[in-house]
């Protein structure tokens, strides 16, 4: 999905936990995620701590698609 | 360390009075069975069943498969952990009651327990269709959650296999395998001039009903470690696992472990054999890093020269098996992957989720996804209604006509990935 995204013009980041899966498949730009049965959050947060963690995430993200790439670019930390 | 099974041939099982081997019949108490299992007042009903090879018979959905054992000499006991303490097992002499098994069956999650066919299309599949089985079918308490049930469910099943093996306590096997590991220093002076194999064997603990235990322990709260591999032979890892029925591990598998045999008849021969590494996969990125660093270290620190890995399960497991085999392969040592194929229906499309160069030596248990038919059987041991839900199963997969049209993958054991099964591609 996230290769047909791109071919059809619109700047696409992939969020996933095993990032290696990612990069086999061939997204451009990747954010990790926490674990596989719940990328976007961490049930061992209390509920301020993982509000802040997914806010993080998503901005992480937003931020990946404003950033120019030259190839397969994994944005950690 | 040096273990003895003894095998006591079971070419029958009967229900009786009174529970007995005699000859190659195993007799069982229906009533004393369904006590045992009802210990737990988690389980509020139990039924007990028997399937026979070449019978019309469909067994579903099946959670865990195991073969009764008894330890008869040498230091702790079968299912260390659970059936009995912590003492190292591996040593002295196990009774095996070869020819039969405990099947359990249940709905836990529904969609990834399995089906076993005692003949037709589908028994060809499974190696359980020429076992003696004896089947539970235990129904929890509905207020319990799905954890909870697997786990009583889980142990009811070995509760059982300890009570069946103990009726071969006294009873001398005419046919006795031995089984003897070195130590480094005794393999390295014993077979100077072999190459020297270990065998990774990666275990499923992604959590969520998705679980392995070594001794009691959960592997996916422990770093790689090793095991003697006799270990394994006396039930030092056993299932608890709810995941596609053909490429999960049962506990019969562990107990029957082929790549160990394997090695073991090598041993001293082609190879020297010098130890069985575990390491498990879990669904954190790190904890996928860590432990495959962890398999490659204790693969160079061992100085090995050729390694086999067994994966359990399929998708993102697939990168653990690929960290491994590249992360070994770059100590310079030669692997052998032993995995299965999510290939498409047509077999066309990429088997695994992961890939590298260095894993250029891969055996397939064969694609999960071919789509079989399998004929009506004349009788039911479960609940039927569960095919419709089944992973590799569609509404409709059960047929008006009481056939069953599915993938592979919904057969126990039909891709499995220790190559304990006929099926394999080319």
């Amino acid at each position: 999905m996230v290769k047909e995204m791109e071919r059809a013009g619109l700047p696409t980041v992939h969020m996933c936990t095993v990032v290696p899966i990612s990069l086999t498949v061939g997204a451009n730009r990747i954010v990790p995620a926490i674990a596989i049965p719940h990328p976007l959050g961490n049930p061992v947060l209390d509920h301020e701590e993982e509000k802040k963690l997914r806010r993080g995430l998503v901005e992480k993200a937003l931020k990946s698609l404003e950033t120019e790439v030259d190839g397969q670019t994994v944005f950690e930390d | 360390m040096k273990l003895e099974l003894g095998l006591i041939k079971i070419e029958d099982i009967q229900f009786a009075s009174e529970s007995k081997i005699d000859g190659t019949t195993l007799f069982v108490d229906k009533e004393t069975v369904k006590k045992i299992v009802l210990e737990d007042e988690v389980l509020v009903s139990c039924d007990v069943d028997i399937a026979k090879p070449g019978e019309s018979v469909r067994i579903t959905p099946v959670k865990d498969v195991i073969e009764p054992r008894v330890k008869v000499e040498g230091t702790g006991g079968v299912f260390p952990g659970w059936m009995h303490k912590v003492d190292t097992v591996g040593s002295g002499r196990t009774n095996v009651l070869k020819g039969c098994a405990v099947v359990t069956a249940g709905k836990v999650v529904g969609f990834q327990e399995g089906i076993i066919d005692m003949s037709g299309e589908g028994a060809k599949y499974t190696p359980f269709s020429k076992l003696n089985n004896l089947v539970l079918i235990i129904e929890p308490d509905e207020s319990k959650d799905q954890h909870t049930y697997e786990k009583a469910l889980r142990l009811a099943g070995l509760r059982v296999a300890t009570y069946l093996g103990e009726l071969a306590r006294e009873l001398s096997a005419k046919e006795v395998k031995t089984f003897e590991s070195c130590t480094i220093p005794e393999g390295i002076e014993k077979y100077p001039g072999l190459p020297r194999v270990a065998y990774v064997l990666m275990l499923q603990s992604q959590g969520l009903l998705h679980d392995t235990y070594v001794y009691g322990v959960d592997i996916k709260q422990s770093l790689t470690t090793m095991l003697m591999p006799t270990e394994i032979f006396d039930g030092a890892i056993i299932s608890g696992n709810c995941v596609s029925a053909c490429d999960k591990n049962t506990t019969f598998h562990h107990q029957n472990n082929p790549v160990v045999e394997e090695l073991f008849a090598e041993h001293g021969k082609t190879i020297n054999f010098v130890g069985v590494i575990i390491t498990n996969e879990n669904v954190y990125l790190a904890d996928k890093e860590r432990s495959s660093n962890w398999s490659a270290k204790m693969c160079k620190f061992l100085g090995v020269d050729g390694v086999i890995i067994s994966q359990e399960g399929f998708g993102n497991p697939d990168t653990d098996l690929i960290m491994n085999c590249k992360k070994i392969e770059a100590e310079g040592i030669k692997t052998v992957i032993i995995t299965d194929e999510y290939a498409g229906r047509d077999g066309a499309s990429q088997s695994l989720a992961d890939a590298d160069k260095a894993a250029d030596a891969v055996v397939t248990g064969g694609n999960a996804n071919v789509v079989i038919k399998l004929p009506k059987m004349d009788k039911i041991i479960g609940h039927i209604e569960a095919v419709d839900i089944i992973a590799g199963g569609w509404d409709g997969s059960l047929q008006e006509d009481g056939s069953i049209e599915a993938e592979l993958q919904v057969i126990t054991g039909a891709t499995n990935e220790m190559g304990f099964n006929c099926y394999s591609a080319r």
